[in-house]
């Protein structure tokens, strides 16, 4: 043992210094968030709670039950039937789902969302089973007005709009002029 | 015996009842604040908030803590040895409140000024790890007897690094009287015997921190390994009793070093004599801000250092503390007598 390693030891110095750093923390800011009074901000394009996009002028699902979302979920939570051309059911099991993402990604019409509500735990499975009726009104709790209108397009491409040939590319002339 | 001398003793007596009811009744709140006290600043040391929702910032946290002590099941494991097992919370939470008696908080103000009193407070401590031991014994467990086991070993060797450590503080007081002790401090030429007993000081403050069970000696509780050490098997009030002792040593232990090191009720003269409107200022408020400075720092002390292993334990006691004590208690001694 050296002398600077005795003398170290002799005035304690390693705990000193941890005792100092412990000091200057017990003067700063705590980091905790006191949860149902105070919350985290939401990132933005938050991945919670589903929701079924409704269309803003007819006001019904925007959903035409092309099935893409329920083929693409990984956890395979979606349930959709169809009759007569119409969707008859959209289901989708909150419980199973992964919130990955990629039924909002897939779908070609922005019809399904993931909303920013967070706290929706409850006493049975029935309640997180979600129905087309629980979806949609979902849509209308937390994605009404220009919330809902500007979601698709600030946080998820690609766009029904996306799917053009490129700009050189020889089209139609009725399409041309349409443009 | 005349009427007057009984009524003289009766006198006596009630005034002695009132002193133990009052420093009963506000050591007990000191506890419960304490506890109170110690979850806020090791929180904020470790940059949580510590107890928030009881009362504005947690102020009646110790009162709801104590309720629902007061209410839980009181659980006793079938193969334990019953009168044991009731009596050994019992001895812990006695031995530590009888030191109460014989400390004075100001000038005056002791409910019992005996002319032993450090060795009074060294024996009590000696009897509470009677109750750590029987608690670990009775309950019929294997985590409870260990934590007992390793209490036993480190009270008895730290008590004798702090019986040395305090002995300076003897020799150059002249007496036991804990009164007279803080007494010679305000007359020496440095007003409290840190300064010239600053080694003593450095050992009492470290057995100190051992004799009372807390961390970085927190080996008969250590719950990593322990689950909670000796008192595993109790619960509520007999818990309870426990957590009270533990908190009452930790106080006994700081007015001690309060008194013995840091001039007790008393501010050096050579900062009186600088600021002169300080002498009207209580000396309980003294004594008060010394011990809870002391109880900060055993607090700090929990938040920073992790715990030591056993075996080094046993060495910074037997190979580190005593001898540096004795060396301290031999220079001490030289001076006394050479100057």
């Amino acid at each position: 043992m050296t002398v600077k390693e005795l003398v170290r030891k002799i005035f304690f110095v390693e705990i000193i210094k941890g005792l100092a750093l412990t000091l200057s923390r017990l003067f700063t800011h705590a980091v905790t968030i006191q949860y149902p009074k105070e919350r985290r901000p939401i990132a933005p394009g938050f991945r919670g709670l589903h929701a079924l996009a409704k269309h803003p002028q007819t006001d019904k699902a925007k959903c035409v039950g092309c099935g893409l979302c329920a083929t693409i979920c990984p956890s395979q939570c979606i349930h959709i039937s169809r009759a007569k051309g119409t969707v008859e059911k959209y289901e989708i099991e909150v419980l199973r789902c992964i919130y990955c993402g990629f039924c909002v990604e897939a779908c070609p019409y922005s019809a399904v969302a993931l909303t920013e509500n967070y706290e929706y735990s409850d006493y049975s499975r029935d309640a997180l089973y979600m129905t087309t009726e629980k979806l949609l009104s979902n849509w209308d709790k937390y994605m009404a007005g220009k919330k809902g209108e500007e979601y698709f397009k600030k946080f998820w491409r690609p766009l029904s709009e996306d799917f053009g040939t490129p700009a050189g590319q020889a089209v139609f002339r009725k399409i041309q002029n349409a443009k | 015996m005349t009427i007057d001398t009984l009524i003289n003793i009766g006198i006596n007596i009630g005034i002695t009842i009132i002193n133990i009811a009052i420093v009963f009744a506000v050591a007990m709140l000191h506890v419960a604040y304490a506890t109170y006290f110690e979850r806020k600043v090791i929180g904020h040391m470790q940059v949580r908030l510590g107890p928030m929702r009881v009362g504005p910032h947690g102020l009646l946290q110790p009162f709801a803590d104590g309720l629902k002590l007061f209410f839980k099941e009181d659980i006793i494991p079938e193969d334990a040895d019953k009168p044991v097992f009731y009596i050994a919370p019992i001895i812990f939470l006695v031995a530590a409140l009888v030191s109460l008696a014989v400390i004075p908080y100001y000038q005056g103000f002791v409910i019992a000024d005996i002319n032993i009193g450090i060795l009074f407070i060294f024996a009590m401590s000696s009897l509470g790890a009677y109750g750590i031991v029987i608690s670990g014994w009775s309950s019929n467990s294997k985590y409870a007897f260990l934590g007992g086991l390793r209490s036993a070993a480190q009270v008895i060797s730290y008590e004798i690094a702090m019986g040395l450590s305090l002995v300076g503080v003897m020799i150059m007081a002249g007496s036991l009287n804990l009164t007279e002790i803080v007494n010679a401090q305000h007359e020496s030429p440095y007003g409290m015997f840190a300064i010239p007993q600053i080694i003593g000081f450095v050992v009492f403050v470290i057995a100190a921190v051992a004799e009372t069970n807390r961390t970085p000696f927190d080996l008969p509780e250590a719950e990593s390994e322990l689950v909670a050490g000796y008192f595993v098997e109790y619960s509520g009030f007999r818990f309870a009793l426990f957590f009270l002792g533990e908190y009452i040593g930790m106080f006994i232990m700081s007015s001690l070093a309060a008194i013995c090191f840091l001039g007790g009720w008393t501010i050096p003269k050579f900062v009186t004599n600088v600021l002169p409107f300080l002498t009207y200022v209580p000396g309980i408020i003294w004594f008060l801000i010394k011990v809870y400075a002391f109880i900060f720092f055993f607090y700090w002390i929990r938040a920073t250092v992790p715990r030591y292993r056993y075996d080094q334990l046993m060495a910074i006691g037997w190979k580190i503390l005593i001898p540096v004590a004795l060396v301290n208690i031999l220079v001490t001694g030289l001076v006394k007598i050479l100057l």
